[in-house]
Formats: structure tokens, sequence, C-alpha cells
């Protein structure tokens, strides 16, 4: 693979919980599914840690797609993931005006058995990425 | 008592600990994190190749409809990472002798015919075995090989072959990066010192077969509960809800309650305690995957009496699912397989009705899941659970002296209950081992130096 | 609050420039069947800070192992990062090979390149390989901005206060004194026994409440660790676990005591019927089962006569879920304005004993049981109920859309008559004689709105206490250091308290058996250097209220900056944005951390 062939590949960010979404990452690799290697998973404990500027920052940085895969309403810690929903809701309207897609930036719940879910939230990313081509990579 | 294997020479070890747990499902490992907490060393011996029991499979729990392995795996990392509790899977208690106020137990550890210490759970064995044999874990629905990790979230994440059904090809000692596999493995007996047991041994369900009005097990569209919560479980065999007999999508189907509970003709006259809000659970979790399914409960007495269940109970009736006053007489199936219910509508004018769904859904009852007699000398009730010799001040204590009992080994019990109850019954026997000069390490009092060397070899 | 060191680590050393050291792991082909694990070590040695990167088949094995610890002592690694399995297996195995050889547990980053990488790219090696090397780079711009991290510990005081006298607190006393434990005892009556004062015989045992409560209180009573305060409350709680400082007010008189830990064990009320429901406070024939329990009590022996206003009472009719499973629509809220939506758990059991107990000892009289389901779940609650049965109580079933009416008989006979609309005879219109209606009421939570308020707990829709989870924690509150025991947070018998309460017990002696509190280091640190005390991190930290305004010295001048009590932070770092000059970060998970992952994920290698 040549160094250019390289940069042009997407990256997708995996921002997903400690006590759900990571787990539930590692089960879809303990049944041997396969999904895109443009794929990089962060673990992180609550995601109301990042400030809507994260996510604008990250696009800035050349990632291509973030999904944010919270524990939902099982967060294990009291009144996060309503501030989570708050603060990706701040995001995306940041995104807007700044003209980038909102699609570029996806929340959902994964259980530690949510394998299915996991798969799709992800073909779904790169297929968004991939049709939207040169246009959805941040500069 | 017999001689046997007392004198000594079979013995290849002996170890100490504070406190034996028998059974590794939910309530045992909340009993054992709860004693090794308080700074006790545990040691849980589990029959089944991974801990876990009974939740570990099912999908979702009532009445929050948390994913249950969500509630369940981080509970079965803590015991296992826990620095005070050690497991043995795949093994068994084969005898206890009372010894002073402590226990002398004899644990046998079966062979997985795959050596522990060298297995990485890769599951190349898996991948190269030719043999499919039906998946108990996934109520035979699913498939599983002859060399197998227990399931996906299995823990310890170990290979075991299972002799039965292998056929000694090789292909698999073949695979095995770290040639982990040995089919001359032995039976290992094991010598363990105790200060005092928990029994949490938990249930099993009323079996199909025994309920010969009800098809006797023969019926292919006629499922168990345990059956429907994996076709529910989010990784589950089919990956949807389907009829085992044609992968048809049921639009109707039928909850018989009281299968095998509250039922002098099968031996069982106490309620199962569960079965109503499981059925109701299923029912609601089946209307969102199968959004045109009508769902119809057959029940004597809708019991949800527990926090949050009675709520539960008027919102499945508000989602339009239909409960039926009736006890169901027989259960017999059409020409296309469709199971067809006798009942005896009371709520009406009490005529007797055949009714046809695409499917039926046993509500079974549970019975208990082990007889210490002979093993560990604590007695059982009348109800075949372990008896517990004050029901009102100390639930959790048995007629036997220092040993405890927790969750469905002494009666049906939920989840919620089940946990608070090992919370319980360690509490107990934390008692009765400060009692009787055991220390605790977190009491910082001098440490039990003997359990502490033997805290590693974790299964 | 102290900080107590830990004492088996070493003094850390990670505030020297980082030296790192990187170990891919071959994971006997699970990994390098698909991951080039050579070309992520080889890429891993070209990262910044990266001394060293070594690959080996089994890094968690002895010599993989070995090998780590070896180069820490010769190489002066003072990172280090694996790339292996999942974290959730192996993360704990590899920080111990780190204190092992000396260093931080929390200088170590775990690269997952197994369930995330090979096991989930089998068909692209190229692009697995090139994943697993931008996920090593970014572990390595993770470690190298971590800091050693110690366990928090907080001195705790071994004594605790439990607030209730009844069953559940009575229980969970002589637990906690058994276990070494002091134990302030604070019941707002004169007397011990709560609930219980008022029972007779108790299922599934026909043992009498009043002895099971003699031999618990005498035990408490007699035991020196336990201090009972009684026609006592709690006016003032401050502090957080391990070191709680509540004032109780007791015969007029102001204490202030010290516990580490705080109870509820403050039990729930019996529901009073409004007037007017099925007759009550209307006819005096109508009574609820605890006043009817008294009444049986009062009888005389069993060849008597059961009585009612001095005239014999040959018909009692049982009405189950006054109070109970109420639905919106159909029943009236109570004086509290609050439905009871959930079904009692208790009552049909002890209905049906005081059934059975009629018609044995009074085999004259008819009982007639109406209810809407008979929900004797418990171990041994069935039988009561076959009992019944077999004694000839008779049943009728009610639909909650049709509740049962209550009227003056018209003839001569009883004094009442209750029409059911009866489901078990297919809907007909009975008329039941009545010369006593007996209600079953169930439980009805407390008014503990003081209590809440102190504590800043948290009540459940039922408007009994809220536990954090009913399987995770279910004994414990939000607030750390409270927990719940017995009827304060449903309807429970005499058993269930029981239970709950030694469960409470067991959660207690975890917390604070060792003298000190040891939380996990995760906890948000407020930088004094930056924070310009606007409180912002305040007002976000509603359910844990971990931080607060402090006055610190600087300079000869005073100023307010937010601390954070680590007792209460649980790590979750929804501060972390809030301030607006970062000053508030997450031990182990800064922001700048992420950032610096993400700066690796974008980067090419």
């Amino acid at each position: 693979m040549s160094e250019v062939q390289q940069a042009r590949r997407p990256k997708i960010l995996l921002l997903a919980t400690t006590a759900c979404a990571y787990p539930g990452a590692d089960y879809v690799g303990q049944i041997h599914s396969e999904y895109s290697t443009d794929t990089y998973i962060i673990r992180v404990p609550a995601l109301a840690v990042f400030p809507p500027e994260f996510y604008l920052r990250c696009f800035q940085k050349g990632i291509d797609g973030i999904i944010a895969m919270s524990c939902g309403h099982e967060c294990p810690y009291p009144g996060a993931y309503e501030r989570f929903a708050e603060r990706i809701g701040r995001a995306q309207e940041l995104m807007k005006r700044q003209g980038l897609d909102a699609r570029r930036l996806r929340t959902t719940a994964i259980c530690t058995v949510c394998g299915r879910a996991f798969l799709k939230e992800v073909q779904d990313m790169v297929q968004r990425v991939a049709q939207s081509g040169g246009q959805l990579v941040g500069k | 008592m017999s001689a046997g294997s007392s004198t000594g020479e079979t013995v290849q070890q002996r170890l100490v600990f504070d406190a034996l747990v028998v059974g590794g499902g939910i309530a045992g490992l909340q009993s054992a994190i709860e004693l090794g907490d308080q700074g006790y060393k545990v040691l849980i011996v589990e029959k089944a190749p991974s801990i876990g029991g009974k939740m570990i499979g099912l999908s979702k729990v009532f009445p929050t409809l948390d994913c249950s392995s969500c509630i369940c795996t981080p509970r079965m990392a803590a015991a296992a990472h826990h620095e005070n509790v050690t497991i043995f899977t795949y093994s068994e208690v084969r005898r206890t002798e009372r010894a002073g106020s402590r226990f002398q137990v004899e644990v046998v550890r079966k062979p997985r015919y795959v050596h522990e210490a060298d297995c990485i759970g890769c599951r190349l064995c898996e991948y190269a075995c030719p043999i499919h044999v039906e998946h108990e874990f996934e109520g035979n629905l699913g498939a599983r090989k002859a060399i197998y990790v227990p399931f996906a979230n299995a823990i310890p994440q170990l290979a075991l072959v299972d002799l039965e059904h292998c056929v000694f090809c090789g292909l698999c000692e073949k695979a095995c990066p770290t040639h982990a596999i040995n089919f001359l493995q032995q039976p290992e007996e094991i010598a363990v010192e105790v200060g005092t047991i928990i029994l949490a041994t938990g249930y099993k369900m009323m079996s199909p077969e025994r309920l010969k009005l009800y098809g006797g097990g023969r019926l292919r569209n006629v499922l168990t509960s345990l059956q429907v919560e994996r076709l529910l479980a989010p990784h589950g065999p089919y990956g949807r809800v389907l009829r085992p007999s044609d992968g048809k999508a049921p639009s109707s189907i039928g909850y018989v309650q009281c299968a095998g509970s509250r039922d002098q003709s099968v031996g069982v006259s106490y309620c199962s305690r569960v079965c109503c809000m499981y059925a109701i659970k299923q029912a609601m979790l089946l209307s969102g995957s199968l959004p045109m399914v009508d769902i119809t409960i057959y029940y004597m007495d809708i019991r949800a009496f527990g926090k949050g269940f009675e709520q539960f109970f008027q919102n499945a009736k508000a989602m339009g699912i239909e409960f039926v006053k009736a006890k169901v007489g027989r259960i017999t199936e059409d020409e296309n397989q469709n199971p067809v219910v006798r009942v005896e509508v009371m709520e009406q004018d009490g005529r007797v009705e055949e009714r046809k769904h695409d499917m039926v859904v046993l509500s079974l009852g549970l019975l208990p899941g082990w007889d210490p007699s002979g093993v560990v000398p604590a007695e059982i009730a009348e109800d075949g659970f372990i008896r517990s010799a004050d029901p009102l001040l100390a639930p959790a204590r048995t007629t036997a002296e220092g040993i405890f009992v927790a969750g469905a080994a002494a009666g049906p019990k939920d989840i919620p209950d089940s946990i608070v109850e090992a919370g319980a019954a360690a509490m107990e026997a934390a008692i009765y081992l400060r009692r009787n000069g055991s220390s605790s390490n977190g009491d910082e009092r001098a440490v039990n130096e003997q359990a502490a060397v033997v805290a590693q070899g974790r299964g | 609050m102290s900080k107590v060191n830990p004492p088996n680590e070493k003094p850390a050393n990670g505030n020297q420039q980082p030296k790192v050291g990187v170990y891919v792991c071959r994971c006997g082909g699970n990994i390098s069947d698909v991951v080039s694990v050579e070309k992520v070590a080889e890429a891993a040695g070209q990262m910044p800070d990266v001394v060293v990167a070594r690959q080996n088949t089994f890094m968690c094995s002895h010599p993989g192992q070995q090998m780590i610890v070896d180069d820490i002592a010769k190489l002066g690694l003072n990172r280090v990062v694996v790339a292996a399995c999942s974290p959730r297996l192996h993360e704990l195995t590899f920080r111990k090979t780190l204190v092992r050889a000396g260093l931080n547990a929390y200088l170590f980053e775990h690269a997952n390149i197994r369930e995330q990488v090979s096991w989930v790219s089998k068909s692209d090696p190229e692009g697995a390989t090139a994943k697993a090397t931008r996920l090593v780079g970014a572990a390595v711009a993770k470690v190298r901005l971590s800091r050693p991290l110690d366990p928090i510990k907080v001195d705790a005081t071994r004594q605790v206060l439990i607030i209730g006298g009844g069953v559940s607190g009575l229980r969970c006393a002589r637990d906690l004194s058994q276990s070494g434990f002091r134990v302030v005892l604070v019941e707002q009556s004169a007397a011990l026994g709560g609930r219980l004062t008022e029972l007779g015989r108790l299922y599934p045992v026909q043992v009498e409440a009043r002895e099971v409560l003699h031999s618990l209180i005498s035990e408490v009573s007699r035991d020196a660790a336990i201090q009972v305060l009684t026609s006592a409350e709690v006016t003032a709680v401050s502090g957080s676990i391990g070191n709680f400082s509540v004032a109780v007010r007791c015969a007029q008189q102001e204490t202030t005591i010290h516990v580490g830990a705080i109870v509820l064990a403050t039990g729930f009320d019996t529901y009073e019927p409004l007037p007017g429901e099925y007759g009550y406070a209307e006819f005096p024939e109508v009574i609820t089962l605890p006043q009817f329990v008294r009444l049986l009590e009062k009888q005389g022996p069993s060849d008597g006569q059961l009585q009612r206003n001095g005239r014999p009472v040959k018909n009692v009719c049982l009405v189950h879920c006054v109070g109970s499973r109420q639905i919106e629509g159909i029943h009236q809220p109570g004086p509290d304005g609050r439905l009871h939506e959930y079904c009692s758990r208790f009552c049909c059991t002890a209905a049906l004993q005081a059934a059975n107990e009629i018609r044995a000892r009074f085999p004259a009289v008819n009982v007639f049981d109406v209810y809407r389901d008979i929900r004797t779940y418990g171990r041994g609650h069935e039988s009561y109920y076959e009992q019944a049965s077999k004694q000839g109580v008779i049943f009728f079933r009610f639909l909650a859309e049709q509740l049962p009416q209550i009227r003056r008989a018209d003839a001569d006979g009883s004094a009442l008559v209750v029409q059911v609309k009866d489901t078990l005879t297919w809907g007909e219109d009975l008329e039941i004689p009545a010369d006593l209606v007996v209600l079953v009421t169930g439980a009805v939570p407390r008014d503990l709105s003081r209590l809440i308020d102190m504590l800043k707990l948290s009540r459940s829709p039922d408007g009994f206490l809220q536990e954090v989870h009913p399987k995770l924690r279910p004994v414990e509150t939000a607030v750390s250091g409270v927990f719940l025991a017995g009827g304060c947070q449903a309807p429970m018998d005499v058993g269930e308290s029981c239970t709950a309460a030694s469960a409470a017990a067991a959660r207690v002696s975890a917390a604070l058996l060792k003298g000190y509190v040891e939380l996990e280091p995760f906890a948000a640190v407020a930088d004094p250097a930056l924070c310009t005390g606007t409180g912002a991190c305040i007002e976000v930290c509603q359910h844990q209220r971990a931080i607060s305004l402090v006055d610190v010295m600087a300079d000869g001048v005073t100023l307010r900056r937010a601390q954070v009590n680590p007792a209460l932070c649980g790590g979750c770092g929804m501060c972390v944005p809030a301030c607006p000059h970062g000053a508030i970060q997450v031990d182990g998970w800064r922001l700048e951390q992420f950032e610096a992952m993400v700066d690796a994920i974008a980067a090419d290698y």
C-alpha cells in the first residue's frame, strides 16, 4: 500500500462507553463478525466528558465520521446521559452552522451484546462517508 | 461417610478459604463479592464451564428491561477479578465434613481436556471442529461444536471438549496455537478447608416432558420460556424471532401460565414467582420485534408483586397484550403444526374454547437446582428447596450451623430478590466467621496466610 | 478527610520525560495471522518518546510480562503500552506487571488489537495492520500524558447511624454490631418495634409478632455496641461517606454524632382508606385488616363468638387491594395526592391467614374473600390459599373496572351487603351478606420529606425511596454512604425486611470495615491555578454534589475555588466541558489525552 493511498482512506471514530458500548464492540470480535478497518474505537467512561467543540476539532483534524456509542438510559452515571445528549445537540448545531454535514456525527446506544446494532451503525456510517466522497472529508 | 478418598492418597492439593460458595450464578457471584469486599477469601465452585448461571442467558430483565448480559457480565467480571475470590468452574462439591466450626470439603474439577493455563480462548479449535451439536445455552435451538467455548461472553474464556460427541479427529489439536488440548486429562480431586458455606445452587426449569397434557415436549411450535429468552436475546440463535417448525414469523402467540407450578398433578404446589413477570416481559419484547403479533396470556392470577412490577403489568395491558383468566387444559396441534390450546374462559360465559396460535410458550415453573443430600449437611424442605431455619428473622440461615443459602436455592426468586438475599447470606456468613475466630484481611487483623497463598490459580 | 498513601507502591516517577515501551502481542496467531505484528512494532518504534517496541507470542505469559519488567529496569522505561486482546481481559494483568517493576500502575495503556482489529478484519490484513498501528499510536499518545495515580483513600468512622427502630433497623443494628461496628439507632417514637408491634401472628411460621420482637429488642438492648435513642430525630446531616456529622435531637437535647454511614430503616405506613371508600368511616362494620387483626386478638378462646360492637358476626367479607394496585381514572388519589399503583406484596397472604384463623376459631362464621388476583407468591404462602379453599372460604373475583359496592342491607339479617360482579361465575352480579367488612389495606410511603431534603435522596415513581439500581446496587442510594433497609424502599414482609436489612449491613460493612474507604483514582480534579470560581462545574454535578467552592489563600488573598470531594465523584466527567477555563479534568481520562489520541488516529504512519 502506498502512502498516498493510505492517506486517502477515511477515518471513522467510535467513541465507546466502558460499561456498554466498548464490551459491545468486543462482543462483535468474539463472534468474529467483520467490519471496516477504517474504524477506530476510543474507550470513554462517559461521553458527557466531551464539549461540543471536541467533535468539531475531530473533523478539523481529518476524522470523517464519528459514532458516539453510549449506554443510553442504562448509563451508570446519574444525569450523564442527559448531559451528553445536550452536548451532542449543540455539536450538531455548530456543525450545521459551519456547513458540515451533521450526519457525520451519529449517536446510538450499544449494549454489551448488541452486535447487530453495532455492525449496522458502522456499516451505515461507512456508506455515508463513502457516498459523500471528498465532500464529507473535513479539511 | 465412606472411607473412600479420605486417606489423602489421591488428594493432590489442600486449599484453605474462609468461605465456599456453591454455585456461580448471580446469587453465588453476589454472595462471593459481598464476602470478598469484606476481606474474606472465597472459593466459588460452579458446575458449568462458565459462571453466570441462568441470568447470563436471558434477554432483557423485568421490570426495567435492562439488557441481562449488561447487568450480569460486570458482576461476573467483578468476581473473576476480585483479589479475594477464587473460582473453580466445571467443578463439583463431592463431600463435606464438619470439623469443629469449619468444614472439610472435597471438590472435583472435571476434565475440560483443555489445559486451562494454556488456553487463550481464541476458538480456533472450535472453527476446526467438524462436529455440530445442539447447543444447551441456546435452548437447543442453535448448534455448537464438540470442542467449544461455552458462549460468547463466558467467563472464563476457555474451551472444553464434549467427549460424548467428539470423534477424535485431532483437527482441534492441530489448530490450537498453544497446544492446550489434552485428551488424557483426568478429573482432579481437591481438598478444601472452609469456615462457612453458602449454597447458591439456583433452580432448574420444569421439564416440558413432564407436562403430558401440554404435548410432553413433542410439539415443535410449543417452546419453553427459556428458549424464547434466547430467541429474544440480541445474539440469539436465529437472530430474530421465528417459530422452529417452518421459520415463519409468528403472528399469534399464546402464553400458558403456571405450566408446572401451582399444580398438584405434577407434584408442584408452590408458585414459581417469576413466570408471570417473565411472560409479561417476553410479551412486551415480542410485541416490539413483531409489530403485527397478537399475544394472549392465559393465567390463573397475575402475580406482579415486586417493586415496579404492577406498573409493568398495567403497561403491558395498555400495549394491547390480552390477558385471559383461564387454566389451559390441553395443548394439541393441527396439521400445520399450529398449537391449539383448550381453555375454559372464565371471564365470559365459562365456555370451553379451542384457540389456535402460531406459537405457544410454556411459562415453566422452577424446580430445585440441586439436592445437597449426602454432599452438604443442609436439609431440604417439602418443596425440595433448601430449608430455611428462620424464615422471619434470618431467611438465609439453613438448619445446619455455618451453612447459609442465597437466591433460588431457597425457593423460586427473581433477580432483585436473589441479589438482596445474596447480600444477607454473605452478612450471615461473615458474622459466623467472626464469631468462630476467622479473620478477614479487611478487618486489619491477622491475614489468613494460608488463604492468601491460595488466591492464585483462579479458574 | 485525609489522603493515605498506599503502602506498597514505590514513589511514582511519572513526571520525568516519558520513556515509552511498546509491546505487541501475536496471541499465537490470533492477532499475527491478520495483523503484521512486525510492521506495527516497527512503526511504534518511530513514535515520539518510544524507547523500545517489541513483539511476543503471548504477552500475558510469564516470559512476555518478564520482558516488560526487564526493559523497565534496563532501559528506564516510565510508560508502557501493550497491544493485545481487550483490556477487559488483561489490563489488570499488565498494571500489576508495572507495579512489580516499581512503576505506578496507571502509567500503562492497553491497545485492543484482537477483539477490535484482527478478529473483525480477516479479509483486510493491510487495513488491519494500519488500524492496529494507529490504535497503538493513540495509546502511546495517551500514555505520554498519563500521570501516576493513587487509589483514593478516605478515613472512615466505624460507627453507623440507623434511622428507624422497626424490625429492619433492629436487624441491621444487630448485624453491624456483630461485624464490629458501633451503632447509633434513632427511633422517633417512644419505643422500639415499629410496625411489628401492631401485628399478630406472622406468616409463614405462625409465630406471634411480639415474641419475635421481644427476642430482637432484648438482643439489641443487651448489646453494648448499640446505642438506642428513642423519641429522637435527626435534625441535620453534613459530610460524606466515611465522615458524616449528624445532629440528633433527643429529650430536648441536641447532640452531634459522627458516623461513617447512614442506614435508612424508616419503614412504611399502612394505607388509611378515604372516608366513604368501600363504606369506610361510614359504616362501623367496615374496618381495615390491621384493625381486624387487633379485634381477633381481643376475642375469647376459639370456641367463643366473633363479635363486633357487641353483636355476633356471622359473615365476614374481605376486600383485597384497598389502596394498592390503583388505576388512574378508577381510584381516587390518597391524602398525599398520590395514586398507589403498586402491589403491596404482603396483604394477600396476610388476609388469607386471617381468613383461615376465622374459619379455624369460629367455624360457624362464613368467610367471603373478594379479590383481584391472589398473590401468594412467597415460599409457603400458596398453602394459605389452598388451606383457605379447603376450609370453605368462598372466593369472588372482581375487575378493577368494576369495583365492589358496599351498602346497608335492606332486610333483617346481616348488617351490610357487598355487591360484586364476580368473574369466577362468568360476570354474575352477586350480593354477599356481611356483618363485618375487612378492607385489606397495604403499604404507603412515609412522609420523609425532611430526611429526603437533608440527605438529598430521591424517590421512585411510587413514592418509596429509590435505590441506585434494583439489580446492581439494590440497597444503596445515589448518595454514597447512605443505604436502604426494608420497607422504606418498597412494601416488604418481615422476612423480606430482615433480608434487606442484612444486605444493607453487608454493604456498610464492606465500605467501612477497613477504617478507610478506598475508591478508584479516576476522579475529577480542579486545578486551582486555572479555576476562577465560576461554579459552573458545581451546577452540572447535581446528582453527585461532589464539587464545592472553598476559600483558598494565595499571596495573602482569599479566593473561591472549586474543590472536588473524591469520595463523592464517580468520574463521569460531565463537569469537564462546563468549565470555561478547562480547569477541571478527570484523572486518567483528561481531555488533552483524548485530543492526543484523536491526533494520533488522524496522523499517518
